[in-house]
C-alpha cells in the first residue's frame, strides 16, 4: 500500500524553529524505540510563510525531491491541482517575525492559516487530520472557533506542546482517578510562550484526576514583588514548590563555589528577578500554579499533592534542549510519533480539549498580567473532558 | 549579605532535626583537590549541604569531621568549607582520620582521588594516588583496631594489581568498599534494566571524551548492564583495543554489530556533523557518516571467560553522550541513554552520593566493588593492548567473579 501523503504549512523553516524540528522528523526520520525510524508517510507539499537568509526549506526540498514548495497554503494542500491532494496536514505556526498585540502576544497566524486550510477542505468536500503546533491561537475566540470548526467538520485535530509526551525524570504518570489537591509547575521562559508549556505540563497530569476535567473557574497572575508576596501568603504551597525544584537539573547556585544547592527564598529573589505565576482554580476545587522563574531554573518541574493516601509526587518533564548541550531537540520525537498516530487513525491520541483549555489559560494569564495581576473569572473555560486511560508520555 | 548557617540550610533544617535520632555518622574526606566542580567538591559538598533525591532536599545524617587535600591549587575551597562547616583540614590522611587524635575518630571515609596535577604513565593513565590513599587509611584502621566503610571515587587504581590489592585489603580487614562511576546509577532514558539472569547475546556501549577518564565511565556503563547475564560475572579472558580504520573494518566485518551500534546511537541527543549544523536528525550508521565524523575511533573489545563478547566504542566527533544497546534473548533489543545531566548541578552525582550514604549508614555496599575492580582491569589491559599495537591480550588476572544485585 502506498504511503499516505502529508502537506506541511509553516511560518518559518530555520535551524531550531519548531517547523525544522517537526518537519525534519517526517523527512529524515528519527531515533525511536531503539532504532532509526522512518515515518511511513510521504511529505509532498510545503508552504513556508517567511523565507529568510537562514531558511532551510530549499535545502530540504533539494534533498527530498518528493516534496515541492508551493507559494500558497492552497498549493501545498492541493499540490497545485486545485483539490485537496493529501491525507494529513502538519501546521506549525511558531517562530518567525510577526507583530505583537498591546499585551505583548506574538500574533502568529494560526487562525488565518487554519481558515485557509479548512477552506481547502470545504472546497474539496473532504477533510483530513490536522496537527496544530502549540496553542491554537493567542486569541481565545479564534481558538474556540478553530475547535468548533474541527468538531463540526469532523476532522481529527491535534495540538499542544511536546511537554506532555516527552521523557519524565523519573518516569511518573498520574494514576487515573487520583485525588489531586494541588499542583504546581516550576519552569522558565517568556509570557505567551513557555507559560503555555508549563500549563500543558500541569494539565496533562491533573486531567487524569478523579472526576475528570471540569474546567477552570478563575485565574490570577502575579509578577515581581506580587509573586514573592503570594509565596509568603501561601497562595501556593511552598513544599510543592520545593518538591518541584528538587527535580530540577538546572538550579542556579545561589552562592559562588557551590554547584548544587537549594536556595532560600531570599536567595531566590536575587536569582529570579522577574518571576511570574498563574494561579487558577478548577471547578472541582483543584488549585494549580504555573511559575516562570527565569534565572533560577531552565527546566520544567511538576509537583502535586495527592489525597488518600496523602503524599507529594513530583517529576521533571525533560527537554533535552539544543542550547549547546544537545544538538537535537529530541522531545519532538515523541510528538512526531503521536502525530503519526493522528495521521494513521484520523484521531488525536489525546484530547484537543486539553489544549483548548491551556490556550484559554495562556490568554487569560496574559490578560491578568496586563491588568496588573487582577483575578479574572473564566466562565468560558468550563471545559469538560475525560483523559485517555492509556498514558502517552515517552517510555519506549 | 552574610548568610547564616540556618538560613543557608533553608528547607533542609527540618529534615536535619528529624533525622537526628541517632548520632550523625562522622565522615572524613580524603581528596586530591577541593575546588569548584572537582569531584571532591561536588561529592563532598553534598554531605555538607545535602542534595536532591526522590523529590526532596535530603540532608544526610552525617557530620563531616575532617578533610585531607593532597593539593591546593588556585581556587582551593578546603579552608573555606572547613571554617563554614566546623571541621579541620589536616596535613596528613592519618591525622584527618583521627581528627588529630591518637586513633581513628570517624565512622566512614570518602576518598575522591580525581582531578589535580599528577603525572601520566606511558599508557596515558593519570597516576592518581588512590592506592596510596587507601593504604594509608588501612594503616590507621589497623593501628586503631577498627575499620570503617570506604568510598573510592571512579576506578580503584590505574593499575589492576594495585586495585586488586585494595579490594583484598578491604576483604581482609572486613570493611565495605564502594567505588566506580556515577553512570551505573544515573537516570536511563528509557528507564530499563536487563532482567537478572538474561541470555545476553551481544552488547555495544558508546562513549566519548577521551582516555583515561571518560572511557572508564563508558566501561562502567557497559559492565553494570552485562554483569546481569546468566551465570553471573566470570571475569575477562582477553581484550583488544582497536583504533583508527581497524574500528571501521571491525564494523564492516560484523565483528562489532552495526545494528546494535545503530540502536545505541538512536538514543543519542547529540549527533554531531550535520545535526550540529542545522539540527536535522541523522541515522549515523545507516548514512555511513561515522568515518567522516570520528577522526580517532577506538573500540575496546572484551571477551569474557564465559564466552560472552561485548564492545565499548569511544566515538569522539560522532556524539557527546553515553548510550548502550544489547541483544537479549527472549527480550529483544534493549537500548538506553545514560543521562549525564548538565553542569554545574551534575545531579547524577546526587544519585551516587545516595548510594555512598547508604553504605555509610548500613555498612553494606549497595553493589559489588568487584564491578569496579573488573572495569579498572579492563581499562588498564585495553590501554596496554593499544600500547602493544592493538594486539589481542590474554588477561588471566582478570578472573573477577561476582554476582550482580
Amino acid at each position: 500500500m502506498a504511503n499516505k501523503k502529508l502537506a506541511a504549512v509553516v511560518t518559518v523553516y530555520r535551524k531550531y524553529s519548531h517547523a525544522q524540528h517537526i518537519v525534519d522528523r517526517f523527512l529524515d526520520g528519527y531515533g525511536w524505540n531503539g532504532e532509526y525510524h522512518h515515518p511511513p508517510f510521504d511529505l509532498v507539499g510545503l508552504y513556508v510563510d517567511q523565507v529568510g537568509a537562514d531558511d532551510l526549506s530549499k535545502e530540504r526540498a533539494q534533498r527530498h525531491p518528493a516534496m515541492t514548495i508551493y507559494p500558497t497554503i492552497e498549493g501545498a494542500l492541493t499540490l497545485g491541482t486545485g483539490k485537496l491532494a493529501v491525507d494529513g496536514v502538519i501546521f506549525v505556526g511558531e517562530h518567525g517575525t510577526y507583530p505583537k498585540t498591546e499585551k505583548g502576544q506574538v500574533q502568529y497566524p494560526r487562525y488565518p492559516f487554519f481558515k485557509e486550510i479548512v477552506s481547502v477542505y470545504q472546497k474539496s468536500g473532504r477533510s483530513v487530520p490536522l496537527f496544530n503546533d502549540k496553542h491554537l491561537s493567542w486569541k481565545w475566540e479564534w481558538a474556540k472557533e478553530m475547535y468548533d470548526t474541527a468538531k463540526s467538520m469532523g476532522f481529527g485535530l491535534m495540538a499542544g506542546s511536546s511537554l506532555p509526551v516527552t521523557w519524565r525524570i523519573p518516569k511518573y504518570e498520574m494514576p487515573m482517578g487520583a485525588r489531586v489537591r494541588e499542583a504546581v509547575c516550576v519552569c522558565y521562559g517568556g509570557v505567551d510562550s513557555y507559560d503555555f508549556h508549563g500549563l500543558e505540563s500541569i494539565q496533562c497530569m491533573v486531567e487524569r484526576r478523579r472526576g475528570g476535567e471540569s474546567g477552570v473557574k478563575w485565574l490570577q497572575a502575579y509578577r515581581g514583588p506580587a509573586f514573592w508576596k503570594a509565596l509568603a501568603d501561601g497562595v501556593w504551597s511552598r513544599d510543592l514548590m520545593t518538591a518541584a525544584l528538587c527535580r530540577s537539573h538546572t538550579l542556579t547556585p545561589a552562592r559562588e563555589g557551590f554547584n548544587d544547592m537549594m536556595p532560600t527564598v531570599e536567595q531566590m529573589k536575587t536569582l529570579a528577578k522577574d518571576p511570574v505565576a498563574y494561579t487558577y482554580e478548577h471547578h472541582d476545587g483543584l488549585r494549580c500554579t504555573m511559575m516562570l522563574m527565569n534565572g533560577l531554573v531552565k527546566d520544567f518541574n511538576f509537583a502535586a499533592r495527592l489525597d488518600n493516601p496523602s503524599k507529594i509526587v513530583s517529576t521533571q518533564l525533560y527537554l533535552p534542549m539544543p542550547d549547546g548541550r544537545t544538538t537535537l531537540a529530541t522531545f519532538f520525537s515523541p510528538l512526531a510519533w503521536n502525530m503519526e498516530k493522528l495521521y494513521e487513525t484520523g484521531r488525536s491520541p489525546y484530547p484537543i480539549e486539553r489544549t483548548l483549555l491551556t490556550t484559554g489559560l495562556t490568554a487569560i494569564g496574559v490578560d491578568s498580567l496586563f491588568a496588573g495581576g487582577v483575578k479574572m473569572e473564566t466562565p468560558h473555560l468550563k471545559i469538560h473532558y475525560e483523559a485517555p486511560a492509556a498514558s502517552t508520555f515517552e517510555r519506549a | 549579605m552574610a548568610v547564616t548557617r540556618r538560613e543557608f540550610f533553608g528547607f533542609a533544617a527540618g529534615a536535619l532535626a528529624m533525622g537526628a535520632e541517632r548520632p550523625p555518622i562522622r565522615v572524613a574526606i580524603v581528596t586530591t583537590i577541593y575546588k569548584y566542580l572537582s569531584h571532591g567538591q561536588h561529592i563532598g559538598d553534598r554531605f555538607l549541604i545535602g542534595y536532591p533525591i526522590d523529590g526532596e532536599w535530603h540532608q544526610p545524617n552525617v557530620k563531616v569531621v575532617s578533610l585531607y587535600v593532597d593539593q591546593k591549587p588556585e581556587g582551593d575551597l578546603s579552608s573555606a568549607r572547613a571554617s563554614e562547616f566546623g571541621f579541620k583540614v589536616y596535613p596528613t590522611i592519618a591525622e584527618a582520620l583521627c581528627c588529630g587524635g591518637p586513633k581513628l575518630a570517624c565512622d566512614a571515609v570518602l576518598i575522591v582521588g580525581e582531578h589535580g596535577d599528577y603525572p601520566s604513565n606511558d599508557k596515558g593513565q593519570k597516576l592518581y594516588p588512590r592506592y596510596e590513599f587507601l593504604q594509608q587509611c588501612a594503616a590507621v584502621f589497623k593501628a586503631s583496631g577498627r575499620s570503617v566503610p570506604v568510598y573510592n571515587d571512579k576506578h580503584l587504581s590505574y593499575s589492576f594489581e594495585r586495585a586488586q590489592a585494595m579490594v583484598k585489603t578491604s576483604h581482609e580487614m572486613g570493611f565495605p568498599m564502594l567505588g566506580g562511576s556515577s553512570i551505573p546509577v544515573t537516570w536511563r532514558l528509557p528507564d530499563v534494566e536487563i532482567p537478572l539472569g538474561s541470555h545476553i547475546e551481544d552488547a555495544v556501549m558508546v562513549g566519548e571524551g577521551g582516555s583515561d577518564a571518560m572511557d572508564f565511565h563508558a566501561l562502567e556503563g557497559l559492565q553494570c548492564m552485562v554483569e546481569r547475564r546468566r551465570g553471573g560475572e566470570t571475569g575477562v579472558k582477553a581484550v583488544q583495543m582497536m583504533v583508527g580504520d581497524d574500528v571501521w573494518k571491525a564494523l564492516d566485518s560484523g565483528r562489532i554489530s552495526k545494528k546494535l551500534l545503530s540502536s545505541a546511537l538512536s538514543r543519542s541527543d547529540t549527533p554531531l556533523g550535520l545535526s550540529e549544523l542545522d539540527s536535522r536528525p541523522q541515522d549515523l550508521v545507516g548514512d555511513g557518516v561515522l568515518p567522516g565524523l570520528v577522526k580517532q575511533p577506538a573500540a575496546y573489545a572484551i571477551e569474557y571467560r564465559d564466552g560472552f563478547k561485548a564492545t565499548m566504542l569511544m566515538l569522539d566527533g560522532a556524539v557527546k553522550d553515553f548510550n548502550f544497546a544489547a541483544m537479549v534473548r527472549g527480550v529483544g533489543n534493549v537500548s538506553t541513554q545514560f543521562l549525564l545531566t548538565p553542569v554545574p548541578n551534575v545531579t547524577y552525582s546526587a544519585r551516587l552520593v545516595q548510594k555512598i550514604e547508604q553504605m555509610f549508614m548500613t555498612g553494606k555496599a549497595p553493589y559489588p566493588i568487584e564491578r569496579t575492580l573488573l572495569t579498572s582491569g579492563i581499562l588498564e589491559s585495553c590501554l596496554e593492548s593499544k600500547k602493544q599495537g592493538s594486539v589481542r591480550l590474554e588477561t588471566p588476572a582478570l578472573k573477577v567473579e561476582y554476582r550482580a544485585v
